[in-house]
């Protein structure tokens, strides 16, 4: 249990040549991130965007350039990652691959001085935590497992020391589906109950979603916005948060405001008074979500259909065309006819607007409210 | 698998097959002819050794050449030795267990430290300096190694005086000492090239995760890199056994009391005296024929020199055999040689 403060990391890594050319952009570039005790933060991003170097400073394999990292109010930049005792599963699961599943586990209590008992009670209790069909992992080395049971091992060695705080590097993404869907329940259960202060980096944005109490946005070594999915989603604080969040992701479409007026692809609809307010006259760039369409109406866009993709589950299906040579997202009841051609007016209450080729939104919908 | 085994029914792979394990005995065959010939000389008598066209097999096999060797070995066998054979191989094995006792931890540890512990230009700058002294010949350091075993830790005639005073420096003259042997060949640029290679493959990761479990960096080194690399401390034992074993020039160099000499010194020293003929002068040719007389009478001849030369190897080969499949597993790993 444990608060982490990250105040203005600055992070280059040195490259092994003798003469340094290391003169592009950071890994981190003046990050800084509060996390309360026992909440639970994903950090998603693509990749090479520092994600996983902003949680290795944190656990401190790497040392900041600049800035410091706390854990409770306790300055600990300078401290090796040996004394801050925090818990880490690594992206390609380093196991230690001259010991067992067993030994793994048991290499902390090893190192810490723990009487073999305590080891061995520590380790079954986590065995049983990680469910059915563990045991068997534990007889084993590791490159005789499989990438996900590898993986079982990686997060039960991670979890067998009760850490105050926890650093998962895309800790599942290599589980098949149905286990993976287990395993994440496990983890957020597991986080939930112990009240564990987590980083939780992922490239997935369901996975995000779902183990995150918030929602970190990098790219390229900068935090993008942090907060709610509902905050990302309905307010997001730059295009590229936008069109990161979201899938099938969200449409941009060039357009032109006249005396309050969208001009889009030869045709045109009122503006609604809160975007008036806040769009001015001229070039803007329209954005829609798929479910930002109405259908069928007499003032809608000509949508060429490429192709349907059906979501009985969701009862609904995307489909996916273009307009004016952007492509667009719409969604449809799942029963809709199979067509070349849809109506599809933009909903401009739920419309995003953004500076023609900038990164500034001008306008958002704001948080649904739903209840 | 040289070739994959799915296409070996098509004629022009399998030509080329056969054509590769035919070049590779004969690879063998070349490597082993010496071996094979200097068994069989072994079993020659003195003249057939030196007889021309060379016979391939003994054809009056005789086991004179080892019987002498018996009393060369226990120091019955006169003046051919200035002590038993096997003071010379004790010699031998003291020099070559300290090599590795020394050299192997410290090779290793320097190179894990390079290539995990060392980060940016001064990782490579520290590989590029070990690495260079593999381009140093080993003519060019006999000299400077010399003066510094006489003056250790100078390398100079005589030990420069302490600044403002006529005393001179105190030094640790190892010279003529087992030591000498040892300490130079400890470090091996060659193994800490392959330690470097293998420890480069362990990804950074496994090191970083144990450290965050809490492991000091001995620790990590001793429980989760060491067990990893029983392979490549097969090779590296071995070549540095090998080197150790058979270092000629340098103890040939630094060691002048003939009881601490080691075997390959020693058997060469022997080979000289039975080579040597004629002297620069009428009282160092008798002396010389003198010597010849009481070796040949001793009944040492080529014959006798073959079986020496086949104790020498022989702990070579047992050492490979001992290590033979970690050996071959680490070839393989690596790509060597």
């Amino acid at each position: 249990m444990a608060r982490i403060d990250i105040d203005h990391v600055v992070k280059h890594y040195v490259d092994d040549r003798i003469v340094q050319t290391n003169t592009g952009r950071p890994a981190l570039d003046d990050v800084s991130l509060q996390v309360a005790d026992g909440e639970t933060i994903s950090i998603v991003g693509s990749s090479g965007c520092g994600k996983s170097t902003l949680l290795k400073v944190v656990a401190g394999i790497e040392d900041p350039d600049q800035g410091r990292v706390r854990y409770d109010g306790v300055d600990v930049t300078g401290v090796r990652p040996q004394e801050r005792g925090v818990g880490m599963v690594f992206q390609d699961y380093a196991l230690y691959p001259s010991m067992k599943g067993k030994g793994n586990l048991a290499y902390y209590f090893d190192v810490h001085d723990s009487s073999k008992e305590e080891a061995e009670q520590r380790v079954r209790e986590t065995a049983e935590r990680m469910g059915v069909g563990f045991d068997l992992l534990l007889g084993q080395v590791p490159t005789t497992l499989s990438g996900g049971e590898q993986q079982r091992v990686a997060i039960a060695r991670c979890i067998v020391r009760d850490p105050p705080l926890f650093l998962m590097d895309e800790p599942i993404c290599n589980l098949d589906a149905k286990l993976r869907e287990q395993t994440r329940v496990e983890i957020r259960k597991l986080l939930r109950k112990f009240k564990i202060t987590t980083l939780y980096v992922t490239h997935d944005q369901q996975e995000a979603i779902f183990m995150g109490d918030r929602i970190v946005v990098m790219r390229d070594g900068r935090i993008e916005q942090v907060g709610t999915f509902d905050d990302l989603y309905y307010t997001p604080a730059s295009r590229f948060v936008a069109t990161f969040i979201g899938s099938p992701p969200i449409s941009v479409l060039p357009a032109a405001v006249t005396d309050g007026r969208l001009q889009l692809a030869g045709a045109s609809w009122d503006l609604p008074s809160p975007v008036r307010a806040a769009v001015p006259d001229g070039p803007v760039d329209l954005a829609i979500r798929p479910e930002g369409w109405r259908l069928d109406e007499a003032d809608g866009l000509a949508v060429s259909v490429r192709h349907i993709e059906r979501l009985p589950t969701e009862r609904a299906a995307f489909a996916y065309g273009t307009v004016a040579g952007r492509n667009v997202t719409v969604i449809l009841p799942v029963d809709h006819p199979e067509r070349d051609q849809l109506t599809a007016t933009p909903d401009l209450d739920r419309a995003y607007f953004f500076e023609p080729d900038g990164e500034r939104p001008l306008h958002t919908p704001g948080v649904l409210e739903l209840f | 698998m040289l070739f994959p085994r799915v296409g070996r029914k098509q004629p022009m792979l399998r030509i080329a097959w056969w054509a590769v394990v035919a070049f590779l005995c004969l690879g063998i065959a070349l490597h082993l002819f010496p071996f094979y010939f200097m068994l069989v000389s072994s079993f020659k008598s003195g003249e057939e050794v030196l007889a021309f066209p060379p016979t391939f097999w003994p054809q009056d096999p005789s086991f004179a050449g080892w019987k002498l060797v018996f009393q060369i070995v226990q120091g019955s066998a006169g003046q051919l030795l200035d002590a038993p054979l096997w003071l010379f191989f004790w010699n031998s094995v003291q020099i070559t267990f300290w090599v590795l006792v020394i050299g192997i931890p410290i090779t290793s540890m320097a190179a894990y430290a390079n290539s995990k512990l060392q980060r940016g230009p001064m990782a490579r700058w520290s590989f590029l300096f070990f690495i260079g002294t593999l381009m140093m010949p080993a003519a060019l350091t006999l000299i400077p190694n010399f003066l510094l075993t006489r003056n250790f830790p100078f390398a100079l005639p005589n030990a420069p005086n302490i600044p403002g005073t006529d005393t001179a420096f105190p030094t640790f003259p190892i010279w003529d000492t087992h030591w000498a042997v040892i300490f130079p060949i400890c470090f091996q640029a060659f193994n800490f090239l392959l330690f470097k290679g293998f420890f480069d493959t362990i990804p950074d990761s496994v090191i970083q995760a144990a450290r965050v479990d809490g492991g000091s960096e001995f620790n990590i080194f001793r429980r989760i890199v060491l067990p990893m690399s029983v392979p490549v401390y097969a090779v590296t034992i071995w070549t540095a056994f090998s080197l150790a074993w058979d270092q000629f020039l340098w103890p040939l160099v630094v060691l002048q009391t003939p009881e601490r000499m080691p075997m390959s010194v020693e058997l060469y020293l022997l080979m000289e005296r039975i080579v040597q003929s004629g002297g620069t002068s009428a009282e160092a040719a008798a002396a010389e024929a003198e010597v010849m007389q009481d070796m040949l009478g001793g009944g040492l001849s080529w014959n006798g020199l073959m079986v020496l030369a086949i104790l020498q190897s022989l702990p070579v080969f047992i050492a490979f055999i001992v290590c033979r499949e970690y050996l071959l597993r680490g070839i393989r790993l690596r790509g060597l040689k």
